[in-house]
């Protein structure tokens, strides 16, 4: 066997002989996407709270009370006035609906009939969601009333070939994490066998650097790819996130990504001395990039002076590229963009690893 | 020669480490460097294994260029270094046999665990090894390339005594197969038995170069006079004994150094019996000049400090 061959298994065996990095390899990304999973698709059906005071027990009344039983975010709870604001105030409900005692004799006199509608405005998303989903109401069941004809309706198309949920804009993201995570940690053995002096001992045999670094590497590579692999698999089977797109392509930019952060992390960590002090330069980069890059939420939740930094790191790209190819989510940029943004970044690095990694 | 080194100078910083040394090691050759720490040992010892580069001068191993073709002689030397915490997570009869794929030519390593006696401990991983264990793991990752040079750096230190003469066996085996062995230790006896030549060093300079045997004749021709005693006499009264060449007191341990033993040992019991000290001198016996008293004598330094 060669040497080449020989350090790769030797790596393989240590590493599956240690169950930290074997966990924080293969069970941590999966747990991340069980909890963010189970978190984000609790949004697909919310409900609120919603108080009802209804004061006319006439046939309008009771429709239009009917009518808000029925819609399905609702909880109703039909109560009396001053007790449903109580509730309103200590947050148990979300908006009180008032429908008032002469709605059906103004209505038959031909008056408009007021709603009323209690909320609480600090509640910004909840209230624009139940004001609006009101507003539908009233505004269908005055159509009824006066028996106005349809003649605009609006359709929704979207532009996706299927809808895509939280859980298949964050599976990619979960990806392009743990390949962020697995590469930049790629020097850290490196670091670790010279302050114990393992490549000195190394360096007294006739073994290249290159294949020590090379097959380092190749160790980090086949581990991008199992780990990528059961992510998709996990991915699929609990939350039935397909990989729309190219096998290949995912391959290769599981490759491409893994290679450019391991490179990235070289060069972080080519004058750290010890291993701990390799680890705080490697989380300094790592967070900011983690919620710069957008694989989690939107770019467009970034304030604009950030977007610059959004603009260079290269995980924004990662991520853009396993998510238009994974789930044909909306691109940021083209696929071949985001490609040669990642081996721009890959070719840069490594030339700064080679000047300045140090070896003693 | 299978090594020659030439005017061999390297600098950190200011202080020189190694000052412009010269040597030859024959082949089949157990050579021993001697010194005390920081006296260039290492630094030597590095620059013509290929780990260092030297300042100036000039390094030929088996004939070759140490900063010209490094890979050639790396395939043919086996380097033992101190502190081996290698690579925790494998087995010893996996390191050695990653160790052996580094290598065009190798001995089998079942033959290696053989030698060093590690075959019982073959599946235990490195971390759980003992501190001999380790050591001898250290020098059979050193032979595992049957190499024409073997370069052994303190290889009994942690030792017990059994495991120390079964790796003297082992260089003294080596040796018979016309092998080379550049051994550095800090046991005197080690460097008497085993070595043909020492090569004691010292800030950065080859002091001294001979047989075990020669080194002490030519440094040393007198004899130690020892004992313990509590509350060791002043040297300059010790020095007052005739025929003393020299006196050193360690805490409690006197040496005195004489040319004509019955001479100095008469007078000095007269003079412990007048000073009342006759009943306070213990484990009082003479021995023969040690190549420890010639490095004593050369460095001032005993070695283990």
């Amino acid at each position: 066997m060669s040497a080449f061959n020989r350090l790769l298994v030797a790596d393989f065996k240590q590493f599956f002989r240690d169950r930290t990095a074997v966990f924080f390899t293969f069970a941590f990304p999966i747990l991340f996407m069980v909890i963010f999973g189970f978190v984000f698709s609790g949004g697909d059906n919310v409900s609120y709270d919603i108080g009802l005071v209804n004061n006319d027990e006439s046939q309008v009344g009771v429709a239009i009370s009917q009518a808000v039983n029925q819609v399905t975010i609702f909880k109703v709870t039909e109560g009396e006035l001053n007790d449903s604001l109580d509730m309103l105030r200590d947050g148990r409900f979300r908006a009180v609906v008032v429908i008032p005692a002469d709605i059906q004799s103004k209505i038959s006199q031909g008056e408009p009939a007021d709603i009323a509608v209690y909320y609480d405005p600090s509640q910004t998303t909840s209230s624009q969601v139940i004001l609006s989903v009101l507003r539908e109401l009233i505004n269908e069941t005055n159509r009824q009333l006066t028996q106005a004809p349809v003649l605009l309706q609006l359709a929704g198309q979207s532009i996706q070939t299927r809808e895509l949920s939280n859980i298949d804009y964050l599976v990619p993201g979960i990806l392009a994490m743990s390949v962020l995570f697995l590469g930049l940690f790629g020097a850290v053995p490196l670091v670790q066998w010279r302050e114990k002096q393992v490549l000195k001992r190394f360096g007294a045999t006739p073994i290249h650097r290159s294949t020590i670094v090379s097959s380092q590497v190749a160790y980090r590579l086949a581990l991008a790819v199992v780990q990528a692999l059961i992510i998709i698999l996990v991915a699929y089977f609990i939350f039935h996130v397909q990989v729309v797109g190219s096998w290949l392509v995912m391959l290769g930019l599981v490759v491409l990504g893994t290679l450019t952060f391991v490179s990235i992390g070289y060069v972080a960590v080519s004058r750290a001395r010890t291993v701990e002090g390799a680890m705080p330069i490697i989380q300094l980069i790592q967070f900011p990039m983690l919620f710069l890059s957008g694989i989690f939420f939107p770019v467009d939740f970034i304030p604009g002076f950030m977007r610059p930094i959004v603009t260079a790191v290269p995980l924004t790209y990662l991520g853009d590229a396993l998510r238009q190819t994974m789930v044909n989510a909306t691109p940021l940029h083209s696929l071949a963009i985001d490609m040669a943004v990642l081996a721009g970044w890959l070719v840069v690095c490594m030339a700064l690893a080679i000047r300045f990694f140090r070896w003693e | 020669m299978i090594i020659e080194v030439e005017h061999l100078v390297k600098h950190y910083g200011l202080v020189k480490a190694v000052d412009d040394i010269s040597f030859q090691v024959g082949r089949g050759e157990i050579f021993g460097m001697l010194g005390p720490n920081g006296a260039g040992k290492t630094t030597t010892v590095e620059i013509i294994e290929g780990l260092r580069t030297a300042d100036s001068g000039r390094v030929s191993v088996m004939g070759l260029d140490i900063s010209k073709s490094p890979d050639s002689i790396k395939q043919k030397i086996g380097i033992q270094l101190q502190a081996p915490s290698l690579l925790p997570l494998l087995t010893v009869e996996e390191i050695l046999h990653t160790f052996a794929g580094f290598y065009k030519r190798h001995l089998p390593v079942e033959g290696v665990l053989e030698l060093l006696a590690l075959k019982e401990s073959r599946k235990v991983l490195v971390k759980n090894l003992s501190g001999g264990q380790q050591q001898r793991l250290s020098v059979a990752m050193s032979l595992v390339n049957d190499p024409e040079i073997a370069f052994l750096d303190e290889p009994t230190t942690g030792l017990d005594p059994q495991a120390r003469r079964g790796l003297w066996s082992v260089i003294q085996d080596m040796q018979s197969k016309g092998k080379t062995v550049f051994l550095t230790t800090h046991y005197m006896e080690e460097a008497e038995r085993l070595c043909g030549r020492v090569a004691i060093m010292d800030n950065g300079k080859i002091i001294a170069l001979d047989t075990p045997h020669d080194l002490i004749k030519n440094y040393f021709e007198e004899k130690a006079i020892e004992f313990e005693i509590e509350h060791p006499p002043s040297k300059d009264a010790l020095r007052n004994l005739p025929a003393t060449t020299n006196i050193v007191i360690d805490g409690t341990d006197v040496v005195i150094y004489s040319d004509d033993i019955p001479d100095t040992m008469s007078a000095l019991l007269k003079y412990a019996e007048t000073e009342g000290l006759a009943g306070q001198l213990k484990d009082l016996h003479v021995r023969e000049a040690t190549l420890e008293d010639v490095f004593l004598k050369l460095t001032g330094r005993r070695i283990r400090e």
